[in-house]
């Protein structure tokens, strides 16, 4: 049966939520991906590198979320449950690299709402794009998320 | 340009990865873990993070161009990727420019199955030092 989505929430901006990077963190997300970059595992290497420490793998900010403002958070402004959704599109772009003792600051706004109807049916897309920035307020990595939700 | 990525395959997808990958991650949607869950949502058992098969791809990636040279990666998640699945990242150059003193190359980016059906399709830009 279709359901109704809540489309007044196209336009909501999330309040920003701050991420400290650690270190620890960025070692278990490449190894949960499989990817033993050194540059990702290695202290002693990423000191001695281009880039004075470890750096996390491009797709890390994905680990940047904040209970009022993850999926979660927009599921439940849409009126959605999580199990009619799946995660369609996701884009970063980065500026810098990312080092552990960052102290980032994410603001992540509900950019579009939109319908079409595929081979599964009616489905409605969810356009989440969130901006990462530093201490200085440079930009880190942008961050645009899709999500389908089956209605 | 036209340059291929030489393919990364990767280890058939386990259970217990995508676990890890939900812990590392912080995404514990039940989806990808709870099998039972999974089956009443009318998925017919858990499947991976698409998040997952993007991290092989991004590491296809630096793998190709090295560390930190992912400017942009953007990618649609086109089928789904389920444990015992051997995911294939592939890549061919589309074009090069030359900004400031970086080397832009822009790339075709997809991940396949081991039936070779595309599990991702996308485009990322990595920035290469000028060299002469």
């Amino acid at each position: 049966m279709p359901i109704a989505i809540n489309t007044s929430v196209k336009g909501k901006e999330y309040p920003p939520f701050a991420v400290t990077v650690e270190r620890g963190r960025i070692k278990e997300f490449a190894r949960a991906i499989g990817d033993l970059n050194p540059l990702y595992l290695d202290d002693g290497i990423g000191r001695a590198g281009e880039f004075g420490d470890i750096i996390a793998p491009p797709t890390f900010p994905a680990t940047f979320r904040h209970e009022s403002s993850d999926s979660a958070a927009a599921l439940r402004d849409l009126g959605v449950d999580i199990s009619r959704v799946l995660h369609g599109e996701q884009e970063f772009e980065h500026f810098r690299p990312i080092r552990p003792g960052d102290t980032l600051l994410c603001r992540t706004k509900i950019t579009d709402i939109y319908e079409k109807t595929g081979r599964s049916g009616p489905m409605a897309f969810v356009v989440r794009e969130t901006v990462v920035t530093d201490q200085s307020n440079e930009i880190v990595c942008t961050m645009r998320h899709i999500t389908v939700i089956c209605i | 340009m036209g340059d291929e990525l030489p393919p990364l395959v990767k280890p058939p997808i386990e259970r217990i990865q995508l676990a890890r990958y939900a812990g590392a991650s912080g995404d514990f949607n039940p989806i990808h873990v709870d099998e039972e869950f999974a089956r009443a949502a009318g998925m017919g058992g858990v499947f991976a993070h698409g998040m997952l098969s993007m991290g092989f791809v991004a590491q296809a990636l630096t793998g190709w161009a090295g560390t930190g040279t992912v400017r942009k990666v953007g990618v649609r998640f086109a089928a789904l990727v389920r444990p015992g699945d051997v995911v294939t990242c592939k890549g061919k150059v589309l074009a090069t420019s030359s900004k400031d003193d970086q080397h832009l190359v822009e790339l075709d980016v997809w991940a396949e199955n081991q039936k070779g059906e595309k599990v991702v399709t996308g485009k990322a830009t990595v920035s290469l030092p000028s060299r002469l």
